[in-house]
């Protein structure tokens, strides 16, 4: 057996930091348990591998505890063989450690409000997660976006110029839609009644769901604004764990708040943005914030009650069920608000059993959507959640969330569900009757004629023939020539030939790797000019981009990718490019 | 009464539970050397609840099996929990009313409540056991500290139902056993799984007060329609 003297230097730390971040329910939950099993079937991961003891929360649990009391409780320090205490020594032990703490729980909660002890284990697991991510040892996917998020200030490196470019373009779109002047977006308004932050999955893959805010806002007569920086309302440190990365953030964006002198701050739908905003951040940051903050869910209910804006449920009449967000209804209590606006703009609205605080996780929550080395884990456990959602027997399924989008989106496609997934802004912006004003919601799509890609060559690279299909298509439709290469010597050679205006490239390619094809690109004079948009699903890869020592590709895409989010940064790349020449 | 009866009904006992104050005190001072955690934002949800609602119901969930799904779903496990903890009660006040007030089990009624609520926990003591041993996920997060406090337990119920009339006339081992098992009880409690019922305050005081706060408790739900039916 080891002993001290054989411990490795992260193992040490572990045990050493860990005394610094426990508090008293810290404590409580640790030394609480009785073993009584009384938590295990309330876990998505236990119902779905049945058999398999490891996935019980209390056995999820006790690997944390057992090193808490080997160091830290005097049963485990003086009989520790007792009470199974046990140490960690060595890198392997922290490895194990990450499995459990990353890979088999989404810290949703809900064994908590199942333990008659009141233990509450997401919470040490989050600790767990923090004291792993402190000695480097965690899943590559977290570690990319939290070093996006340190060092870009959002999740997904949206970079400043992308994000206003967006905003611009969908302003532009608005103030044609509505045909009026006045109906646009206000980046950095001063003392604005309302300061909007969202989620830069709306930026990157979902723009309507900014588009359909905007709209509510404008028709809602409300003073508003976006900012410029500092518009991230998610925070990677809640699944990290990393308290620090947890309170820079969201002191980034009450600072930007105060610098607007905001009276309130509407988080756009998003479970862990809004959980990490509008409690934990003001813990992690050991800040008071000196405004309101509030659920935009909350803003569209209080509009349409307080007659802000006018809505005609007759708009939506599809079959509608509502997914609880884990982070919304275990941990900041709102479950009763969503429902009601469902009521107001949907027609037939259809409750999921179990329902509020004690629904299903998606799956995809606690940062599991970017740790795709155990995504086979995670659509296995979706099994139960995929059960739920059958048995309402409705074909869209609601979120507050843009987490559970993801990963509900990514169950239907698993589980092969006829059902799409939405979120409340949506269907109220569909519902939306805009005095004078036309007010079908459809996708924000670019307003030139039918083929706003007329003219333009796009390489499409990827060994996935059904992706090389799916992006071929839909850049057809909008009039784009395409060229396709199905690995990367093929890619390369197509790019000298065919002088593609664009290329979309895949990380992971037969021959070439996608990131050897790229640098080579780069380093081509004749090539080197062309734009190129990663495309991968693993997003841990891109990484290996950033490592290239040339300059960085004009865009990323994360697979799967939607037909919205390829057009939306194939013609944004493009624009930027061309307005790049033109200057 | 022997002399090493009497020791054991009293002595034994006192300096017991005198060693067990004191483990329980330095327990405390332990736990609450721990910083609290703080909550700085502003209380969210319907604004129906707060904190102290929170913890209140949360310390009443114990007495609430409809509030968790957990005991919801499986009556006849928080029946086990009903009447284990019963039977704990009833065989801690035996060893207070045998040798303080052994004039209490002259009522017949006293004495088949005592025999009754002990027998039910010793049968549930061995069904614990049987479960903890056979049931896979059981097996898998029980320590030896969790087999050895329930087997304890289980046969000082079988002591304890011995001792119920509190007569010695076919000899005072079983008296004898069930108060050294008593202060055995005791002083081995505070390091033990056992000494779960002094956290229970603290973890769900905090964990109320948390979600209490927060809007979460009490726990919203409504139930399927076919549930409602029945």
């Amino acid at each position: 057996m080891s002993n001290n003297n054989t411990r490795s230097h992260r193992a040490h730390k572990v045990i050493e930091r860990m005394g610094k971040k426990l508090n008293r329910q810290m404590v409580g939950s640790l030394v609480a348990c009785v073993h009584c099993g009384m938590c295990t079937d309330s876990c998505h991961y236990v119902l779905t591998n049945p058999g398999d003891p490891t996935y019980a929360p209390a056995y999820k649990a006790d690997q944390i505890r057992k090193f808490f009391k080997r160091h830290y409780d005097w049963t485990g320090r003086v009989l520790p063989w007792w009470v199974k205490a046990r140490s960690l020594y060595t890198d392997e032990d922290l490895e194990q450690l990450k499995d459990t703490v990353f890979g088999k729980c989404t810290n949703c909660r809900r064994c908590t409000v199942n333990c008659p002890m009141g233990v509450d284990y997401p919470t040490v697991n989050r600790m767990a997660r923090g004291l792993l991510v402190s000695v480097g040892i965690m899943p590559e996917g977290v570690a990319v976006v939290s070093k996006d998020q340190w060092e870009i200030g959002n999740q997904m490196g949206v970079l400043k110029e992308d994000y206003l470019e967006t905003l611009e373009w969908l302003s532009e779109e608005l103030e044609g839609e509505l045909e009026d002047p006045a109906a646009v977006i206000p980046i950095d308004k001063m003392d604005a009644d309302v300061v909007y932050s969202i989620n830069p999955r709306e930026v990157k893959y979902d723009p309507r769901t900014i588009s359909d805010a905007a709209k509510i806002f404008y028709s809602a007569g409300e003073n508003w604004t976006m900012p410029s920086e500092g518009w991230d309302m998610t925070n990677f440190g809640l699944f990290s764990g990393d308290d620090d990365l947890g309170g820079a953030v969201a002191r980034r964006l009450y600072d930007k708040v105060e610098e607007l002198r905001g009276k309130k701050l509407v988080i756009s739908e998003c479970g862990h943005g809004y959980r990490s905003t509008r409690c934990e951040g003001q813990n992690w940051g050991k800040v008071d914030v000196g405004f309101e903050m509030e659920s935009s869910v909350v803003t569209m209910l209080r509009y349409i009650k307080e007659g802000k804006i006018k809505v005609d449920k007759s708009r939506n009449t599809q079959p509608v069920t509502f997914h609880d967000s884990c982070n919304n209804a275990r941990s900041c209590g709102m479950t009763e608000e969503p429902r009601e606006l469902l009521s107001l703009v949907t027609t037939d609205f259809r409750e999921m059993y179990p329902n509020r605080a004690e629904n299903y996780c998606c799956t995809g929550g606690g940062g599991a959507m970017s740790m795709s080395e155990y995504t086979p884990r995670r659509l296995k456990s979706a099994k139960v959640k995929a059960d739920q959602l059958a048995a309402t027997g409705a074909t869209v399924v609601v979120t507050s969330c843009h987490n559970c989008v993801d990963g509900l989106g990514d169950l239907i496609k698993h589980y092969k569900l006829n059902m799409q997934v939405t979120q409340l802004v949506n269907l109220v912006a569909n519902a939306l009757v805009v005095e004078k004003k036309l007010a079908v919601a459809v996708p924000v799509m670019p307003t030139e004629a039918a083929a706003p890609l007329a003219g333009v060559t796009i390489l499409v690279a990827d060994d996935e023939p059904d992706f090389v299909t799916f992006a071929s298509t839909v850049l057809e439709d909008n009039g784009a020539t395409v060229l396709k290469a199905y690995n990367g010597n093929e890619a390369f050679a197509i790019a000298h030939s065919g002088k593609p205006d664009l290329i979309t490239l895949d990380i992971s390619m037969p021959g070439k790797s996608g990131t050897e094809v790229f640098e080579e690109l780069r380093n081509d004079p004749a090539l080197k000019a062309i734009p190129v948009c990663i495309i991968t699903g693993k997003p841990e890869l891109r990484k290996l981009i950033y490592e290239r020592a040339v300059l960085p590709p004009e865009g990323y895409i994360d697979k799967p990718a939607s037909e919205e989010a390829l057009l939306l940064n194939v013609r944004r790349i493009l624009d930027h490019v061309h307005h790049r020449t033109s200057a | 009464m022997s002399e090493l009866l009497h020791f054991a009904e009293h002595r034994l006992q006192e300096a017991a539970l005198v060693v067990m104050a004191i483990v329980y005190v330095s327990r405390l001072y332990w736990l609450t050397r721990f910083p609290a955690g703080k909550e700085r934002q502003a209380p969210t949800g319907l604004g129906d609840t707060n904190s102290r609602k929170g913890f209140i119901y949360s310390w009443g969930n114990v007495a609430m099996p409809w509030a968790m799904e957990s005991s919801r779903m499986k009556p006849f496990l928080y029946g086990q929990f009903v009447l284990f903890h019963l039977g704990v009660v009833a065989a801690i006040a035996l060893s207070f009313v045998i040798p303080y007030a052994p004039g209490l089990l002259d009522s017949s009624l006293l004495v088949t409540v005592f025999r009754v609520t002990i027998l039910a926990a010793l049968l549930v003591g061995v069904a614990r056991i049987i479960r903890r041993a056979s049931d896979v996920y059981m097996r898998k997060i029980s320590t030896p500290d969790d087999y050895f406090s329930l087997l304890l337990l289980t046969v000082w119920f079988f002591f304890a139902f011995l001792s119920v009339p509190n007569k010695s006339d076919a000899g005072e081992w079983h008296l004898l056993t069930y108060f050294v098992l008593t202060a055995f009880f005791l002083i081995y409690v505070p390091f033990s799984k056992i000494s779960h019922y002094l956290y229970y305050p603290f973890t769900r005081y905090y964990l109320g007060k948390s979600l209490g706060r927060r809007g979460v408790f009490p726990l919203r739900r409504m139930r399927h329609p076919e549930a409602e039916r029945s």
